[in-house]
């Protein structure tokens, strides 16, 4: 008997969320199908690559690094550079230096930053903040109102914070936010749920289900990103078709992979290879779980990571 | 699995307000009734029309048309005995939320609404029974096959064939409960969707006492594998109780806000 293919396309999908404005604006989402699946059905949306950079500058101990962004040294030469980077669909700033146990960088500091990257690039425009709780929720305010109309996705609100940010960011003033939840489906759910009872649009609001580098626990965000494509396929859970965003350098450019010198471990060779490597692996590896944006650091991993989507999607 | 199917049983021509709300084809009760019931947490709304000899196809086109367009295409179980209403009902039925349910074909006179279900792409309640209440499940399960080969003969999918166990009234029938609860477990087994009047099981007890008995029933039954039933939606601890066990079951991914959602 002939083989007879049945795609496995669901009737429910997930949400579509469009950030940035204008011709550059990238929508994400929309997929009916298990993650990667185009031989089911065709993707709407293919998965999106943020590319990273940092209010504390370009890591040029890193020789790729380096060389990539060479001659690039005020932060809008770095921002255009990034937004530039064969395979990137949007530029992530990431507000390092505002961590109160770190630099500390003010409040309005943190907007100039901002507003510089903003005005530098046509290409949507994510922030993550210093992951301190009471500095975000000030911080992302602020930052919201200074860049209304730019369509902005500040990453992430937290259980925590969820209700200042999401007035704010959304409600008040039209940009976007993302729901963190530290690899938790049932707490993924809840906060989806509060959002949504805040009257937050489901257009208005990504999720991060958390990340880990591959070989640090990544084996429960597996099982997490996994759980939350099933729910919202199969059983058209409506508070988890929300598209997923995982910021995969913070994570895998800070495990002892990627971070010890070649000094001290002649053995493991070049420490740019190595979280390179880890930054491949665990973007490749949130891909196949379902999500649906990537935020990578290193120009090497982004042309691979959006060399695998090109072939894949 | 799915989530436990709610249809909710309160457009009813037994309600004086709908019955009076039908004669006089006034939307704002019916619409009140269906959004109520769809708020409380019904997925599909029953609209039983009664027999409605004299105006069912134009009565039952004329409510499908007003729940639908009041509420979102929200679909519906379309329950008469009027053939012809059931069809004319389902020509103006809007699919994009669910096929319509037709309510109901027994092994009985109503086998032919079985035909009817198939010819209209239509899910179908088939209750395991034939002319009174069957004896025992060896019965009941013989009137399950009769119903599904019919069904299968018309080109019907199982999955469209809910079968009724037939719920029976504590008060009079108290022996017959686990058997019918046994009956859903058969059903279960063979991998076959299943409904049925649940609130039957409490009939002629205190007031007080129904939603309590109807829980209880509907915990056991969905242990046993019940799919769906068709319920007073607006009974808050039945439908806790079926939002609770969809999580035991799994059906339904917990949060702390479940019961709201």
């Amino acid at each position: 008997m002939a083989f007879k293919r049945t795609p496995q396309v669901f009737s429910a999908s997930i949400n579509e969320v469009t950030l940035g404005t204008g011709e550059k604006a990238v929508t994400i989402g929309g997929g009916n199908t298990m993650p990667l699946y185009s031989f089911d059905a065709p993707p709407k949306h293919k998965v999106a690559i943020g590319v990273e950079i940092t209010d504390t500058g370009v890591d040029k101990t890193l020789p790729g690094m380096a060389a990539y962004y060479e001659g690039a040294e005020t932060l809008t030469d770095i921002a255009k550079r990034a937004a530039e980077m064969p395979g990137a669909d949007f530029v992530v700033l990431a507000l390092d230096g505002a961590d109160p146990n770190g630099d500390n960088r003010p409040v309005d500091e943190c907007i100039a930053i901002a507003k510089e990257v903003a005005d530098a690039i046509d290409v949507p425009l994510a922030i993550t903040g210093s992951k301190n709780v009471e500095k975000d929720t000030e911080l992302f305010s602020k930052l919201a109102e200074a860049l209304q109309g730019r369509n902005v996705l500040f990453v992430s609100a937290r259980e925590e914070n969820y209700k200042t940010i999401a007035a704010s960011a959304v409600m008040a003033y039209g940009n976007k936010i993302s729901a963190e939840s530290a690899v938790d489906i049932n707490l993924a759910k809840q906060l989806n749920v509060l959002l949504t009872q805040m009257g937050i649009q489901p257009t208005s609001f990504v999720m991060n289900v958390g990340s880990a580098a591959a070989g640090y626990g990544y084996d429960y965000v597996a099982s997490t990103l996994d759980r939350v494509r099933d729910a919202a396929l199969t059983q058209n859970d409506a508070m988890l078709q929300m598209p997923i965003i995982t910021p995969v350098a913070s994570e895998a450019w800070n495990v002892k992979e990627s971070i010890v010198s070649e000094e001290d471990f002649p053995e493991w060779g070049s420490r740019e290879s190595r979280g390179v490597s880890m930054e491949i692996c665990t973007a490749a590896s949130v891909i196949a779980g379902g999500s649906d944006a990537v935020i990578l650091r290193h120009p090497e991993s982004v042309k691979t990571i959006s060399g695998m989507i090109a072939g894949l999607m | 699995m799915g989530k436990f199917v709610i249809i909710g049983e309160r457009i009813h021509c037994i309600s004086p307000v709908i019955k009076q709300a039908m004669a006089d084809m006034n939307p704002e009760p019916i619409i009140q009734r269906a959004k109520e019931q769809i708020e409380a947490g019904a997925t599909y709304i029953d609209v039983n029309i009664g027999p409605a000899e004299k105006n069912g196809p134009e009565l039952m086109k004329w409510a499908v048309q007003t729940i639908q367009e009041a509420c979102d295409n929200v679909p519906l179980a379309l329950d008469t005995a009027n053939r012809a209403a059931i069809e004319a009902g389902i020509s103006v039925y809007n699919r994009s939320k669910g096929k319509p349910i037709v309510n109901s074909a027994d092994a009985g006179d109503r086998i032919e609404n079985v035909d009817l279900a198939a010819a209209n792409d239509a899910i179908i309640i088939a209750l395991c029974s034939k002319a009174g209440v069957p004896s025992d499940n060896d019965e009941r399960m013989m009137y399950c096959q009769e119903l599904l080969e019919r069904g299968m003969e018309h080109g019907m999918e199982a999955e469209d064939m809910w079968f009724d166990p037939l719920f029976l009234v504590i008060k009079g029938m108290q022996d017959k409960q686990m058997d019918v609860l046994e009956f859903i477990g058969l059903l279960s087994d063979m991998g076959l969707n299943s409904t049925g009047g649940l609130s039957n099981v409490s009939n002629g007890t205190p007031k007080i006492i129904r939603p309590i008995l109807d829980s209880t029933m509907v915990a056991m039954a969905m242990c046993k594998g019940l799919t769906s039933a068709i319920v007073n939606p607006c009974d808050r601890r039945l439908i806790e109780t079926i939002k609770s066990a969809d999580i035991i079951k799994n059906n339904f991914l917990y949060a702390d806000s479940f019961l709201d959602i």
